[in-house]
């Protein structure tokens, strides 16, 4: 895998003026971000603060206005087989014909290329991967028949197939319960510790200094990034959220402190 | 069996076939319609392809109903890209007016011909066998069905070579696009597919029949299967048994032989609509009235496990006024009598020890 060669001093993720807008709106300005190598980082921000596009704009999947992305080093584009894509669960039609197995094999079309079919290797590599999510006694199961956390675990499953160094996920823990939350937190600690890179959309402000080392605060533009315990502060998220939010990192980190 | 209606049938056949493998990818992909709009921007390209080489009988003609079959779906997709109005609302737009640009030409340049869908499109399945395939002299058979044998050919070609491009990007889209599989591409390629498909089948067999073997088979076979391989076998099935048994239905009853297919189709939908084990609506019924029946059985159990433990019981099971009406707590009595769960002793509700385990369990939480 290519993962080795990577140079730690390089950052894993590199966003340069990123500008992204639909029809006359502006969803992202003028955005600069740099993610480290082995780290696990939160994009949060309030409602249309462009969370989402950030993450497809950062795979093209959203055309740029403006910007360059690249992924240790080269472009997107070169190192499109770096990343690994979690979208969001309510974005795919879970009626579709298909049992769990085939779904997280999906992960491994990108390595086949066009036409070549999966084998027993790549049937092998998803069993593996939803024994790593907890799911291998779905395997079988249509999808339908999954509850949202389940749903949530196959599509990291789909990823962690894929064998990228940079994870980009939307809304991981979107609706799913309290264990499946706890079960992906500990997979991606795992995946940061064996050097790879999180990229999160996440919403509960209250998890947010438990679960990732760094931050990225948006709204539109970027408002913060950088280690959670320098930039998660109540000064950025009212620049970030407005009004609109009634968290305050500190007064949390106070009470914990009596 | 009269060799004409040996051909004829082996015509339906064949376009059945070829209509149902793209059909279920039509359909997963919420594009039936899709077929509707192609059935009435191909007139446009037969009329500009007749304007070139001034001949209604041309294989020119098909050619140009195809790419104008593509050019309503690329102008489709380029209204829907644009975000601007609805889905369905890009293909009332498009074919509509494709069509009726169609008609212009038609009624100002082409007066004198006898040129309209109708003439060369809406095919007459019983005229099938008329139009022969003649080499050298050899009669080979109706034309038809080395021309829909070929787009068959090309169907189960392009399904099998692109069978995990077509799932990976009509199941999920931006993943697909994601690991570099160009869902626009092969969305094209597709549209090209079906495009062709509904030339020739409109050709052989008449437009409103196609838009049936295209749509109504895959929607059968979607509500008795979970895995797509077999949904798309399942849709070839469905879509044979309705050309073959429509054809008899038709000689039986002497009527229109492609109406009487399409009906047949409608009549599946309608017995898999209602009887599919599962998905379908009496599948539906029974599946809530066995989780209603499930349910009142356990809450019944446990209440009286949580007596004989001793625990307080909000509804006294003995009372019955735990359902919602007495005929219904007599049947569940009944049921679980049955069963062997309950006894029933001077009036009195017991658990049995079979009763008393599901009960545990149920409490237990399994």
């Amino acid at each position: 895998m290519s993962s080795g060669e990577q140079n730690p001093a390089v950052p894993a993720v590199r966003v340069t003026d990123l500008t992204v807008a639909y029809g006359d709106k502006t969803v992202l300005w003028d955005i600069d971000l740099e993610i480290p190598s082995g780290s696990m980082v939160a994009v949060v921000g309030p409602n249309g603060a462009g969370k989402t596009t950030l993450i497809k704009s950062i795979q093209g999947l959203v055309p740029r206005v403006a910007g360059v992305v690249s992924i240790h080093g080269k472009p997107y584009e070169k190192q499109r087989k770096e990343v690994s894509y979690v979208p969001q669960r309510g974005s795919v039609d879970w009626d579709f014909p298909t049992s769990v197995v085939d779904t997280v094999k999906m992960g491994s079309y990108g390595d086949l290329g066009w036409i070549r079919r999966p084998g027993k290797k790549e049937h092998e590599k998803a069993l593996s991967a939803l024994e790593k999510v907890d799911m291998l006694g779905f395997a079988q199961r249509q999808i339908s028949q999954l509850s949202g956390g389940q749903q949530q675990r196959v599509f990291l499953a789909r990823a962690l197939v894929q064998s990228a160094s940079v994870y980009l996920l939307d809304e991981p823990f979107q609706g799913v319960d309290a264990t499946t939350e706890k079960a992906i937190v500990r997979i991606l600690k795992e995946l940061t510790a064996g050097g790879k890179t999180v990229l999160a959309v996440h919403h509960d402000l209250n998890t947010v200094s438990e679960y990732y080392e760094r931050i990225a605060i948006l709204n539109v533009g970027l408002v913060a990034s950088g280690r959670v315990d320098e930039v998660f502060n109540s000064e950025n998220l009212m620049k970030a959220y407005g009004g609109k939010t009634s968290f305050f990192p500190e007064r949390k980190s106070a009470k914990r402190a009596v | 069996m009269s060799p004409h209606q040996f051909d004829i049938q082996l015509v339906a056949v064949i376009v059945a076939a070829s209509c149902a493998i793209p059909g279920a990818f039509l359909v997963l992909r919420r594009m039936s319609m899709m077929t509707d709009a192609i059935s009435h921007s191909i007139l446009l390209g037969i009329i500009l392809a007749f304007f070139l080489v001034k001949d209604l009988s041309s294989p020119i003609l098909i050619v140009g109903a195809a790419a104008s079959g593509v050019l309503a779906i690329s102008l489709i997709e380029a209204v829907n890209r644009a975000r601007l109005v609805k889905k369905d609302a890009s293909i009332g737009i498009v074919f509509p007016f494709l069509f009726s640009v169609a008609v212009i030409l038609l009624s100002k340049y082409a007066r004198n011909v006898h040129i309209d869908t109708h003439s060369v499109l809406l095919g007459e399945i019983a005229f099938a066998p008329f139009n022969r395939l003649i080499l050298s002299g050899m009669d080979l058979g109706p034309k038809s069905v080395y021309v829909m044998g070929s787009i068959l050919l090309l169907n189960l070609l392009f399904i099998s070579l692109f069978y995990k491009e077509l799932k990976v990007s009509t199941f999920d889209e931006s993943f697909a696009s994601s690991i570099g599989f160009r869902p626009r591409l092969i969305h094209y390629l597709l549209m090209a597919v079906v495009s062709l498909t509904c030339v020739g089948a409109f050709d052989a067999v008449g437009s409103i029949l196609v838009i049936a073997l295209i749509v109504i088979p895959p929607c059968c076979a979607y509500l008795l299967t979970d895995s797509l391989f077999r949904m798309i076998l399942l849709s070839v099935v469905f879509g044979i048994s309705a050309a073959v048994s429509g054809f008899w239905v038709a000689n039986w009853l002497d009527v229109n032989i492609a109406g009487s297919m399409a009906f047949v189709c409608g009549v599946f939908f309608l017995v898999v609509f209602l009887l599919a084990p599962q998905r379908g609506l009496f599948g539906i019924m029974r599946e809530k009235r066995r989780q209603r029946m499930d349910f009142a059985e356990a809450s019944l159990l446990v209440s009286l496990y949580n007596q004989e433990i001793g625990e307080t019981v909000k509804n006294h099971p003995d009372s019955r006024g735990m359902f919602r009406s007495a005929d219904f707590a007599s049947k569940v009595v009944e049921f679980l009598k049955r069963k062997g769960e309950i006894a029933v002793a001077g009036g009195k509700l017991f658990l049995t020890e079979k009763g008393r385990e599901r009960a545990r369990m149920t409490v237990e939480g399994r």
